[in-house]
């Protein structure tokens, strides 16, 4: 029987929503989906895949590549090689999924957000989704994906019954090579950028350092608080607590103000759902712009100083 | 401790605009200005400071044609103390094929490592793939988004990568190992013309990719590019700088964060 593996993810007793994507992907592609699933008690929809593998692993072990390689043969050698493992293209996904290729010798396509099923095409961003190469594979059989969040939970569907549940057995969760230690959370001080009302967010387009004080005066004048793209933090022009984006934070405000943000979908995924979001870019291409509700083009510096001399009339 | 590092050539898009031509087949990067990948960048600099804390060299490592010569005279003036070329007039789009070539240039050319350190991603393919694949292949212990080396002990690093939100796990890894080293972990290092000029002294040494290739062909391939889907797209405020910026003003007013 031709199934997706899909390697699931479950973090801090969540069953994550962007195994909705992995899920859906599988149903687009017209493969039975197989669910592989670490132990604990999240709320699971049974309903949307045809079986439940329990390995019986813990939440920190699905996170061991050298572990999860392990199960994986487990599962092949139980059921057979699967036409698609499907992995979500987060932090562990990519991961696991690129170290499993390694171990298994199987084609892989990362960050995967469009399939075309009847030319069997994987779309893939190339230069933070300026352009997409558009792969497929080079001879029939199994291939590895890691799809992109938010690209395919349309594509999950009702079953009408709830999957069995099928143990995996003997699968050590601890391994000499790689040893979980502990979770590390980050440090909650200063501001919390996902109250905020009004941000204004600077990206690495706005040039350097110095113009971050100038950027400061006018969100005083605005009213504004100041947040941050990934590269601004990287390089200590923001503090870590100010940025949006996966690796950062998940921010709704009424308007999100973008200057100098390129839109790689790291940072989208942080700040799609604000109710307004204004753009400025001197990139007309910029896939911000696709997102946004009003865009400016233009040099983000000129439009900041143009706003103060206004505000200040 | 001896660490291999690689580090790529890649356009450098962010402001350009990018045009596929010959019916899908290419993305024309001419005009397009290159530099060191910027989460290279940060693997190399990790490598500097860890050999400078412990002892040991960083070999510094790039897949490209001549051009990527640059990259090895960046990694040196940055305290790499070998720069090698693997040499190909065109890299495959499919990440196992330079993992072939680069675990079989490790092994025919002895290159000792305890540890092999790799971006996070490339900024052009954003495969995130090459360090992934390499440690599988090679059979060691892998770790990928590491944001903080904490200790360098014998026969391990302690390592913090990162998830989500914040959120990171700090694990144990056995050396040997690959680790994909994440944006922001350190402050690379400025590099001065002056670096690059007397890192050219140092002589780098050349291989022909291809020989290392063995054969290993392609298992997915890039059919054709295409832009992407335009989603609706943003209203354009348009015509003079005062009038832009009045009209932003209006947005913000009507949006209720303004008065
Ligand atoms: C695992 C992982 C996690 C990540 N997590 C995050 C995250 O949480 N948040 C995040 O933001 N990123 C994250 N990233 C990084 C992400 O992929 C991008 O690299 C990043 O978002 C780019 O930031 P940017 O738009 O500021 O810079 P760039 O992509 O460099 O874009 C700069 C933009 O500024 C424009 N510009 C240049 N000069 C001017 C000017 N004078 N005026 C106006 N515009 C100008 C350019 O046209 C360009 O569009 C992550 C990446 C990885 C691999
Ligand atoms: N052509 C190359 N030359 C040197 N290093 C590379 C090359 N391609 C990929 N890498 C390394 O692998 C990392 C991940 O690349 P990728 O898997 O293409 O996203 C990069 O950050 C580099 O460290």
């Amino acid at each position: 029987m031709s199934y997706a593996l899909i390697v699931s993810e479950v973090r801090r007793g969540q069953f994550d929503e962007r195994n909705l994507d992995s899920i859906g992907f599988a149903n687009l592609a017209g493969k039975a989906a197989y669910l592989l699933v670490p132990q604990g008690d999240y709320a699971i929809d049974k309903g949307s895949v045809d079986l439940i593998i329990d390995t019986g692993l813990t939440e920190s072990a699905f996170l061991n590549p050298l572990v999860m390689v392990d199960a994986i043969t487990k599962v092949i050698d139980t059921a057979g090689m699967p036409d698609l493992i499907v992995f979500t293209h987060s932090s562990s996904g990519v991961e696991l999924a690129t170290y499993t290729a390694g171990r298994k010798a199987l084609p892989i396509i990362t960050d995967v957000s469009g399939y075309d099923k009847n030319e069997a095409i994987f779309y893939k961003s190339y230069y933070s989704d300026k352009v997409f190469g558009q792969f497929r594979k080079a001879k029939e059989g199994p291939v590895i994906v890691t799809v992109r969040s938010g690209s395919f939970r349309e594509f999950v569907s009702d079953r009408g019954k709830a999957a069995d549940t099928k143990a995996l057995e003997g699968i050590s969760g601890s391994v000499e090579g790689r040893e979980f230690i502990e979770y590390v959370e980050e440090a909650k001080t200063g501001v919390d950028i996902t109250k905020a009302e009004f941000l204004l967010s600077l990206g690495r387009g706005i040039g350097n350092k110095d113009e971050i004080p100038v950027y400061e005066e006018l969100a005083g004048i605005l009213k504004a608080t100041i947040s941050g793209s990934r590269p601004v933090i990287d390089k200590q022009w923001l503090p870590k607590e100010r940025q949006v984006g996966t690796s950062g934070k998940t921010v709704k405000p009424k308007v999100y103000l973008a200057m100098g943000i390129s839109g790689a979908f790291q940072h989208i995924a942080g700040m799609k759902d604000s109710d307004c979001i204004i753009a400025v870019n001197k990139d007309p291409d910029a896939p911000i712009f696709q997102y946004a509700h009003y865009g400016i083009i233009g040099d983000a510096n000129k439009v900041r100083d143009k706003l103060k001399d206004i505000l200040k009339g | 401790m001896n660490i291999v590092v690689f580090a790529k050539r890649v356009a450098a898009t962010q402001e350009e605009e990018l045009r596929i031509t010959g019916d899908g087949k290419a993305v024309d990067l001419s005009k397009i200005p290159f530099k060191m990948n910027d989460w290279d960048n940060y693997a190399v600099e990790e490598a500097v400071k860890i050999v400078e804390a412990k002892g040991g060299t960083v070999t510094a490592i790039t897949i490209g044609n001549q051009d990527s010569d640059e990259i090895l005279r960046r990694a040196i003036a940055m305290g790499a103390k070998d720069g090698f070329l693997m040499e190909t007039v065109e890299v495959s789009d499919d990440p196992a094929v330079r993992v072939e070539a680069i675990s079989n240039l490790l092994n025919k050319e002895n290159i000792p490592f305890d540890a092999v350190f790799t971006g996070v991603q490339a900024e052009d393919d954003q495969f995130a793939a090459t360090g992934g694949i390499l440690a599988g292949k090679l059979g060691i212990p892998y770790a990928s988004m590491v944001i903080g080396i904490d200790a360098v002990e014998e026969g391990h690093f302690i390592v913090r990568r990162e998830l989500e939100g914040g959120l990171q796990e700090r694990i144990k890894v056995k050396i040997p190992c690959v680790l994909s080293i994440q944006s922001g972990i350190n402050e690379p290092r400025y590099v001065s013309i002056m670096g690059i000029r007397k890192a050219s002294k140092v002589e780098r040494k050349t291989f022909k990719f291809n020989d290392y290739r063995a054969g290993q062909e392609a298992m997915i391939e890039l059919v054709r590019w295409s832009y992407p889907e335009k989603k609706g797209g943003a209203k354009i405020l348009t015509g003079e700088m005062d009038g832009i910026c009045r009209e932003l003003l209006g947005i913000l007013k009507e949006k209720g964060v303004y008065q």
